[in-house]
């Protein structure tokens, strides 16, 4: 059974359309991602999910059941947000087992679960102490701690660490990541960032403008992108688009860019305009045969090398391991392989094949 | 400029910086330390020109001769705290909750409805003076405290409802939610939640309250007769018909504004801090 299915739900605001018709069916257990540019819908979404702002139209179904007139208690969801709204004035142990008195619950049960999670969080010498007293990273402990308490049906993450710096992000992702693997908790996670959603979900949502975009695995997102939104989103370098025409000539199909000619991984009907490009990792730099191309651009980052070339189709980046020499102007010549050409509808933006 | 010097600044930055201080503390302070000085000087010193300030003309005995007469001046005092706890305490009960509703429920037309509540104070005082006398006449109410304090109240919920609404206006909207998720409702969110946060603008409001209901004088002239006089009335009575004894009215004074200065010297940091927070964002 789906732990959360969204039916076609939409989200205005008076004239503005925060999201449109957005249909999600989340296995229990699974870890998904909402992942958008800011203002497409991912917190939207999140919030009405959380039971914070209600559905203009369609269904918001757990466990089989209709939730959109039900609170975020009811719904069992614990949430963590980007800010971590801790309340100020409450002590680390308040903050997290305020929920828990919410419920009505006695203070011996709430001390001896606040200080089982707080452990869990190596929060335990801090309980006593304000949210102003801890550091950015044990302030968003605190955060999850005070959703893990409840031990919760689904986790919500709003952007939890878009305000942390840049090696706790790597830190705390990877222990949300082991807390999910560990507790296997149905969790939906917003974020902008395409690097943390790749690391950390069972399945991406691409968002864009208020709608779903492609929903699939980091692989299937990657690889398979079903749009030219998706694709250019995804992937850091950038991919680059070039336009192309379809030819067919005596029985084989390819396509050309100006007066470069590459071949598709599948046939197409002659005359058909498209976009083709590549992620920069299949685009091989060669002595050989290849397409002409001059060096516009080099930089390295470590275990690759992102070398920006323009050639007759405009730029296009390719990403080799460790470190080349290459001088800003050469020319050079690259390589294809036509099995990794992602090539897209020029009209409708969708994946081909 | 570096930031540092701005910070800091130059010497004669300084010195402009010093001048309006000492100009701003000699108008505000003056007064009181007139206040002060006019209360130990005798009568004859006093309207000498200029006074004349030499020692042998300190006295306390304005002092003496104030709690001598302490009946009148003591009921002043009973009544102006019975008036001003009372209507500073209403305000707060009913303002508190009225600013939280205006400020994030989903109320129609909230900016509308808090423009009125301050609209409210935009009518001088004498304009309904008369209308209320009638009606507070009528109900016989005259000379009664909580007359007045229902009076004072009308003045000060408007002030406290502004001021913290203001205040919640500015509070991040997350913690709400998290209270929402953590299943609190809305007034467990209000009372768990919203007023812990809200101590400094609800002292300094709660400040402001009680001593604008303490230093009321114009209404308590008009509404009370001998048993509710506030302590400002009480003042006034030195000024006598054939002459004023100074020394002792000011004397009164130093004593009834002596609660005041105590509120605001115990209070500052949550008073400025108040006042600074809800007029960020109004």
């Amino acid at each position: 059974m789906n732990a959360i299915e969204l039916k076609s739900i939409s989200k205005t605001f008076g004239d503005y359309t925060a999201c449109r018709d957005v249909s999600l069916a989340i296995p229990v257990g699974e870890f998904v991602t909402l992942l958008g540019a800011s203002g497409c819908g991912k917190t939207t979404t999140l919030n009405m999910i959380a039971g914070l702002e209600d559905a203009t139209t369609g269904d918001i179904l757990m466990n089989g059941a209709r939730v959109n007139d039900l609170s975020p208690v009811q719904r069992d969801v614990a949430m963590v947000f980007q800010n971590y709204a801790l309340y100020p004035h409450m002590s680390v142990a308040r903050n997290i087992g305020f929920t828990l008195k919410m419920r009505g619950m006695g203070k011996d049960e709430i001390r001896s679960r606040v200080e089982k999670v707080a452990a869990s969080l190596e929060l335990s010498t801090m309980l006593d102490r304000l949210p102003a007293q801890l550091s950015g990273g044990q302030q968003q402990r605190v955060a999850i701690g005070r959703a893990l308490v409840r031990e919760p049906r689904t986790f919500l993450f709003d952007e939890p660490f878009s305000n942390l710096d840049a090696s706790l992000r790597m830190k705390m992702r990877a222990e949300v990541k082991e807390l999910h693997q560990r507790l296997g908790v149905t969790s939906i996670f917003v974020t902008h960032d395409q690097e943390e959603a790749m690391s950390i979900s069972d399945r991406i949502a691409v968002m864009h403008q208020g709608r779903i975009e492609q929903v699939g695995t980091p692989e299937q997102i990657y690889n398979r992108p079903a749009t030219r939104y998706v694709a250019t989103f995804i992937g850091n370098p950038r991919i680059e688009l070039s336009s192309a025409v379809v030819v067919s000539e005596q029985g084989k199909t390819y396509c050309t860019v100006g007066s470069t000619r590459l071949a598709l991984p599948s046939p197409l009907e002659s005359g058909r305009k498209i976009e083709v490009g590549l992620r920069p990792e299949h685009v091989r730099l060669t002595d050989e045969a290849g397409i002409g191309a001059v060096v516009r651009l080099v930089q390295p980052v470590g275990p690759t090398t992102h070398v920006t070339l323009e050639w007759e189709g405009g730029t296009l980046v390719s990403s080799i391991p460790g470190f080349v020499r290459l001088a800003r102007g050469a020319s050079t010549r690259f390589k294809i392989d036509p099995e990794r050409l992602l090539v897209f509808d020029q009209a409708t933006g969708k994946l081909l094949q | 400029m570096s930031y540092a010097r701005l910070q800091h600044g130059g010497p004669l930055r300084r010195a402009f910086v010093f001048l309006g201080l000492t100009l701003f503390v000699v108008w505000s302070a003056g007064p009181i330390l007139w206040l002060l000085l006019t209360s130990v000087l005798q009568q004859k010193a006093l309207i000498q020109q200029p006074p004349d300030l030499s020692l042998e003309n300190f006295t306390l005995a304005n002092f003496t001769a104030v709690i001598a007469s302490a009946a009148s001046l003591g009921r002043g005092i009973v009544n102006s705290l019975v008036v001003a706890s009372f209507s500073t305490t209403v305000a707060l009960a009913v303002g508190a909750p009225a600013a939280y509703a205006l400020a994030r429920l989903p109320v129609p037309r909230a900016n509308g409805i808090a423009f009125l509540i301050l609209a409210t104070q935009m009518l001088p005082g004498i304009a309904i003076a008369i209308p209320l006398f009638i009606v507070i006449s009528k109900l016989g109410l005259i000379d009664n405290v909580f007359s007045l304090g229902v009076v004072y109240l009308s003045f000060n919920l408007p002030i406290v409802v502004w001021i913290l609404r203001g205040f919640f206006l500015g509070i991040p909207w997350g913690i709400e939610k998290a209270a929402a998720v953590d299943g609190a409702g809305i007034f467990a969110t209000f009372w768990h939640v919203i007023l812990p946060i809200s101590w400094s603008p609800l002292v300094a409001s709660a400040v402001f309250a009680f001593v604008e209901a303490w230093n009321e004088f114009f209404f308590a002239l008009i509404l009370t007769r001998q048993q509710a006089q506030t302590v400002p009335l009480v003042i006034a009575q030195f000024a006598g018909q054939y002459q004023t004894v100074f020394g002792q009215m000011m004397a009164a004074a130093v004593i009834s504004v002596a609660p005041v200065i105590l509120l605001a010297i115990l209070f500052r940091n949550q008073i400025i801090r108040g006042f600074a927070d809800g007029m960020m964002k109004g």
